[in-house]
């Protein structure tokens, strides 16, 4: 993964965005609450009452964690990810972002196939017999665990209807 | 005498071939989950626990309690043999352990690690027999408002005993409690923060939660540190363990302490990860051979792991007996426990006596088989470590989907499950503590009822949490203990920098 070499995100700039998005988190939720009534009825507090506060919470103490990272992370040169690190996300995050697409449009069963046999041979460089033998294995060994042992279904896709499995 | 009793009652409800066999295979699912990264022992029995809904609860708990001790021996397993730690729990038996391990003693360290935390563990167990029906008889006096001050002194020791920053603590349990309000509210109806999306009104499931927290994103951690795992290989030769047992005598002293720590950390939610630490760092301090440790020093295995697994085991007497989970993995069976019809807490010791005593006898029984599966199928679960990553990595990604799409069957959780992983990689990196978001969201409901049923005694006045000793007291320690970071910055600029608090990392 040469191209993402030399990027760096550093810990501060981390610590700022994190802070700012679960800061937002906590003005959705306030805000979400308001449309239940935030104040008390006779019955108590009304339902948005709860989420109100907490999501008011949620953005005070981001404002904390953002001013702590200006007294304690500014300047420190601490890292939060380097160029190396980030392709070996990447390498891992893609895949599997895309196996969650998969799985949507295809079922878990195609989809666990397809995803194993890629890894395998682009990332792991095995040779497509042995790819496929594994992928496919396991594809049958899940089924034969979920659906004939414990009975639980779960998502088939058009793959599986073309077969006749259900 | 009482105790005893329901202790042998709870022994003829568990000893059946049945529930062995359970016990068995749950022992070893949760090594399997313990050895491999990114699966642990909360992940673990998250994944299993839709499995079971269909199950008798007894036999349920069985199998995930069995499975969370297997997990705790598996995470030791990879310390010692591979300087990984399976859990987070067994970070600190790495310190001693992988040296040890490399010197060519790997069976001395695994045998010592085992028993120690075989011991742990039993020791954890004799304390909820001991404590757990006075608990619960007490417990019986509180209404809403003691409730929700148990809550709150439970998050508040979040706060104020987590070495993370305050504001990180308040900001992942807020998120939690935040998370735990999405969907129907169960006294007035409404369905709240839905925001119109379809997918939200069944609200966000704590399981979801956890194993993206967990599980997705323990793996991308692994990811970036560029796993390579250079295992020492290790078989275990029953003359070997013998040899270590006649040691064990020896380390008296640190087991006893090691054992009381980690009873403490896991009834108050300190959990077992700070236990391990804790104890680590007291046994080196005490040790007249400290300077031995971190070379492979055993009192430096034995330490962590008797309070590792003492603090896993006693973690189950709060929420058997006040319905409080004192870990992530206690919070998730707790959550089993709902799902099954069963309410945790004191009048599940009154209603449903076979079930609490069978699980509890299942714990002496459930730790003997594990620490006999362990030692005897370390070198078969070693070897899977041996599998390349690329095969191994993949497989797991795919056993947490699965496990998240049997939750509710939905193909939303899917897409929950990458944002949880994402931000459980975030939050790691940046030491925003990870258990209290999941305790949050699994005590989140009962938490928000029992503070609104007692506004409705109270008709709106908070001085209801003062109304009485018993409330007021535990009111009065959690305000403390909120306050304690704050109270503690104070005294140590006092004192000139000198009262700085030793810190414990939660999780």
């Amino acid at each position: 993964m040469r191209m993402f070499h030399g990027m760096v995100l550093s810990r501060f700039a981390m610590e700022i965005a994190t802070g700012c998005v679960t800061a937002l988190a906590g003005a959705i939720i306030s805000y979400g609450a308001t449309e239940f009534g935030t104040g008390w009825d006779d019955a108590g507090p009304q339902p948005g009452y709860f989420p109100f506060y907490i999501g008011l919470l949620i953005v005070l103490a981001s404002l904390g964690v953002v001013a702590q990272a200006f007294t304690q992370h500014r300047r420190t040169g601490q890292v939060f990810l380097t160029g190396e690190q980030a392709g070996r996300i990447v390498a891992f995050a893609g895949p599997m972002v895309a196996f969650v697409a998969l799985c949507v449009l295809l079922g878990l069963y195609v989809a666990m196939t397809v995803y194993l046999f890629a890894v395998m041979t682009i990332q792991g460089r095995f040779k497509i017999p042995l790819a496929a033998l594994v992928s496919i294995g396991t594809a049958i060994a899940f089924y034969v665990v979920m659906e004939v042992w414990f009975q639980v279904p779960l998502l088939k896709g058009p793959v599986e209807a073309m077969l006749g499995i259900y | 005498m009482e105790n005893f009793s329901n202790l042998m009652t709870g022994f003829s409800v568990a000893l059946t071939t049945y529930h062995i066999a359970i016990m068995g295979a749950g022992v070893l699912l949760g090594i399997l989950v313990g050895v491999l990264p990114g699966l642990g022992a909360p992940n673990g029995v998250s994944l299993l626990l839709p499995l079971t809904f269909t199950m008798d609860p007894i036999s349920a708990i069985i199998l995930l309690t069995s499975m969370y001790w297997g997990a705790l021996f598996g995470g030791s397993t990879t310390s010692i043999l591979f300087n990984i730690p399976g859990e987070p729990s067994s970070v600190a038996t790495t310190f001693d352990g992988y040296p040890l391990a490399r010197k060519g003693q790997a069976t001395h360290a695994l045998t010592l690690a085992f028993l120690s935390a075989g011991i742990g563990a039993l020791f954890g167990v004799l304390v909820i027999t001991g404590l757990s029906s006075w608990v619960a008889k007490f417990a019986l006096k509180f209404s809403s408002p003691e409730y929700f001050a148990v809550y709150f002194l439970t998050f508040a020791s979040f706060v104020g005993m987590g070495s993370a920053s305050p504001f990180k603590t308040v900001v992942s349990m807020m998120l939690g409690f935040g998370f735990a309000t999405v969907g129907m509210d169960t006294i007035s109806g409404s369905l709240r923060l839905t925001y119109e999306i379809p997918d939200l009104i069944k609200g966000i499931s704590f399981l979801i939660a956890v194993i993206g927290l967990f599980g997705i994103g323990e793996l991308l951690l692994t990811m970036e540190e560029g796993l390579r795992f250079d295992g020492i290989r290790a078989r275990v030769s029953p003359r070997e363990v013998l040899k270590t047992i006649a040691t064990l005598p020896r380390h008296w002293v640190t087991l006893l302490r090691s054992c009381l720590i980690g009873c403490w950390m896991g009834i108050t939610p300190g959990g077992p990860t700070a236990a391990s630490f804790m104890s680590y760092g007291l046994a080196k301090r005490f040790s007249r051979r400290g300077k031995e440790f971190g070379k492979g020093e055993p009192a430096g295995i034995v330490a962590p792991e008797a309070a590792d697994h003492s603090a896993g085991t006693s973690a189950m007497l709060p929420m058997l007996a006040l319905g409080i989970p004192g870990s992530a993995t206690a919070a998730v069976m707790m959550g089993g426990l709902m799902i099954w019809g069963l309410t945790p807490g004191p009048m599940l010791f009154i209603e449903r006596p076979d079930f609490v005593w069978g699980l509890i006898a299942s714990m002496y029984i459930g730790n003997v088989v594990a620490v006999v599966l362990v030692l005897a199928t370390v070198p078969l679960f070693a070897s899977i470590l041996r599998i390349p990553f690329s095969i191994i990595g993949p497989v797991i990604v795919v056993v947490c989907f699965i496990g998240a799409y049997t939750v509710n069957s939905g193909t939303f959780d899917l897409w929950l499950v990458l944002a949880f992983g994402l931000v459980g990689y975030v939050f790691k990196k940046l030491d925003y503590p990870i258990a209290p978001l999941v305790l949050a969201m699994v005590l989140g409901d009962k938490a928000e009822d029992a503070f609104r049923q007692s506004m409705i005694m109270a008709r709106g006045s908070l001085a209801v949490f003062w109304s009485n000793g018993l409330v007021g007291t535990i009111m009065t320690i959690g305000v403390l203990l909120l306050l304690w970071p704050l109270l503690a910055a104070g005294i140590s600029r006092v004192s000139g920098g000198f009262g700085r608090t030793p810190s414990i990392r939660l999780n």
